[in-house]
C-alpha cells in the first residue's frame, strides 16, 4: 500500500498553508486501518482539503521507514509546516493528534 | 487457533516462545514513549533494524488472522466488507472437539457455526429404540443452525462435532440482525438451503434402498470432499451410529472396500486409496448429491 492524496487548491496562498503528512501502516492490520479512518476524518474536518497525505506500508518498505526513523507503526509524521512532529499510535486520542498538528484551537 | 494443555510440554515450549518474543520487542523498543505505545495495544508492527524486516506484533498478526479469507465456502463466497461486517458483529474463530453437541432437538440455537476444512459435523436423528441416524453431513460448504436464518429459532436435530476442527461461531440473535443486512449472505444461505434439503430427501432414499457397503463409500467420498483430504479419522463405532447398521455391518462394508484396495482402516483412521474406485463402489446418491451442491 503507498497511496497519497494531494488537492492542489489554486490559491498560492492555500498551498503554502498545505500541511505534508506521513502515516506508516503495517498493511491491513487492525490500529494501521483505524489510523487510516481517524486521520481522514481529521483531515476532512480540520484541512478540509489542503492537506498532503502519504502512505507508506511498511511491510513494502521497511528501509525507508527505518531511515525516517520510524520504530512502530502506526506511526504519522507532520513534515510541513514546521515544527514537524510524530504520533505514534492508532490516532484515536483526537486531542493529542489535533495538539500534536498544531490544529488545537481552530475552528475548522 | 491452537491451544496447548495446562502444564504440558507445548505449554510450556509456548510460553518459552512468548517470554522470547517479549524480550526481542524489549530490545528494539529501547525507549520508555515506544514501550508505552506498545503496552496500550495502539500499534500493530515493530522495525528490526538488524533485518531490515517490519514485525508484526502478536495481536495484530492475530487479528490479520482471524480477518483473513475463510476456508468455510459460504463465507468465501461473499464480498469482503460484507465478511468484515460479520466480523465487526461478532463472527470468531473457534475449536470443536470430537463429539461436542452443537444443539439438541427442541432446543434454541444460541450459535450458528461455519465449519472451515478441518470440520465436520453431523446432523443426526435418534427414534427411540433404535440407534442414531445421520440425515444430513455439513462440512466447509455449509452452515450449521440453518434454521436461525429461516427465523426459526429450535433446532430439530442434533448436531454434533464429527472429530477436532475450527469453525467461524456467532451467536444467532446477532447473526439474524447482521444477515437483514448482507444481501450476498442470504443469496449463498437461500442456495445452501435447496442443497441440504436435496441432502437430506437424498440420503433417505438412500437409507432405506442401498446396501451398506454402497452408503458406506458414499459418506467417505462426502466426508472426504468437505474436509478436502483423503484421510478421516472415525471408528467403526461412529460410522455405525451415521449410517444406522449395526458395527458389525460397517466392518464387513469396510473390509470389503479394504480388499478392493479402496480404502485402508487403522485405529481410526481411514484413507482413501483409490477415489475413482471408490465412486464406483458408492451408490447414485453420492453423484446426486454433489451435482445439486456444484450447481447451488
Amino acid at each position: 500500500m503507498r497511496r497519497k492524496q494531494i488537492v492542489q487548491p489554486s490559491d498560492p496562498a492555500a498551498v503554502a498553508a498545505m500541511m505534508v503528512m506521513r502515516l506508516y501502516v503495517a498493511g491491513g492490520a487492525p490500529n494501521s486501518v483505524q489510523a487510516i479512518a481517524n486521520l481522514e476524518a481529521i483531515c476532512q474536518q480540520h484541512l478540509k482539503g489542503h492537506y498532503q497525505l502519504e502512505i507508506v506500508d511498511v511491510f513494502e518498505q521497511p528501509l525507508r521507514a527505518l531511515a525516517d526513523g520510524v520504530i512502530v507503526t502506526p506511526s504519522l509524521t507532520k513534515l510541513s509546516p514546521l515544527p514537524a512532529a510524530q504520533i505514534v499510535g492508532n490516532l484515536s486520542d483526537r486531542s493529542k493528534v489535533l495538539l500534536a498538528l498544531g490544529l488545537q484551537g481552530k475552528t475548522p | 487457533m491452537t491451544t496447548a494443555c495446562p502444564g504440558s510440554k507445548a505449554e510450556a515450549d509456548h510460553l518459552e516462545a512468548e517470554t522470547a518474543f517479549a524480550a526481542f520487542i524489549r530490545r528494539l523498543a529501547h525507549d520508555a514513549a515506544t514501550l508505552r505505545a506498545i503496552k496500550s495495544g495502539k500499534v500493530d508492527a515493530i522495525l528490526d533494524p538488524a533485518s531490515g524486516r517490519a514485525i508484526l506484533l502478536p495481536e495484530a498478526r492475530e487479528a490479520l488472522r482471524r480477518g483473513a479469507a475463510p476456508t468455510n465456502q459460504i463465507l468465501a463466497t461473499l464480498p469482503r466488507e460484507e465478511y468484515q461486517r460479520l466480523l465487526a458483529a461478532g463472527l470468531e474463530p473457534v475449536t470443536l472437539a470430537l463429539g461436542e453437541v452443537l444443539h439438541e432437538p427442541g432446543e434454541l440455537i444460541r450459535q450458528i457455526y461455519f465449519p472451515n476444512e478441518s470440520l465436520l459435523v453431523s446432523l443426526v436423528t435418534r427414534i427411540q429404540n433404535h440407534g442414531a441416524l445421520e440425515i444430513a453431513l455439513v462440512g466447509s460448504e455449509g452452515m450449521v443452525g440453518l434454521p436461525v436464518a429461516q427465523g426459526i429459532g429450535t433446532a430439530s436435530v442434533r448436531a454434533v462435532a464429527q472429530g477436532t476442527g475450527t469453525a467461524l461461531r456467532m451467536e444467532a440473535a446477532r447473526f439474524c440482525e447482521a444477515l437483514g443486512t448482507c444481501l450476498a449472505l442470504q443469496r449463498a444461505l437461500h442456495r445452501y438451503t435447496h442443497a441440504l434439503i436435496a441432502q437430506i430427501t437424498q440420503t433417505a432414499a438412500c437409507n432405506c434402498f442401498h446396501q451398506v457397503e454402497a452408503r458406506l463409500a458414499r459418506w467417505l467420498l462426502m466426508a472426504s470432499d468437505r474436509l478436502q483430504s483423503n484421510l478421516i479419522r472415525f471408528t467403526h463405532e461412529w460410522l455405525a451410529d451415521l449410517l444406522g447398521v449395526r458395527r458389525v455391518g460397517v466392518t464387513v462394508a469396510a473390509s470389503a472396500l479394504q480388499q478392493q484396495r479402496l480404502i485402508q482402516y487403522s485405529r481410526g483412521n481411514i484413507t482413501i486409496l483409490d477415489r475413482e474406485g471408490l465412486k464406483a463402489s458408492a451408490c447414485e446418491c453420492y453423484q446426486k448429491i454433489k451435482d445439486i451442491f456444484d450447481r447451488a
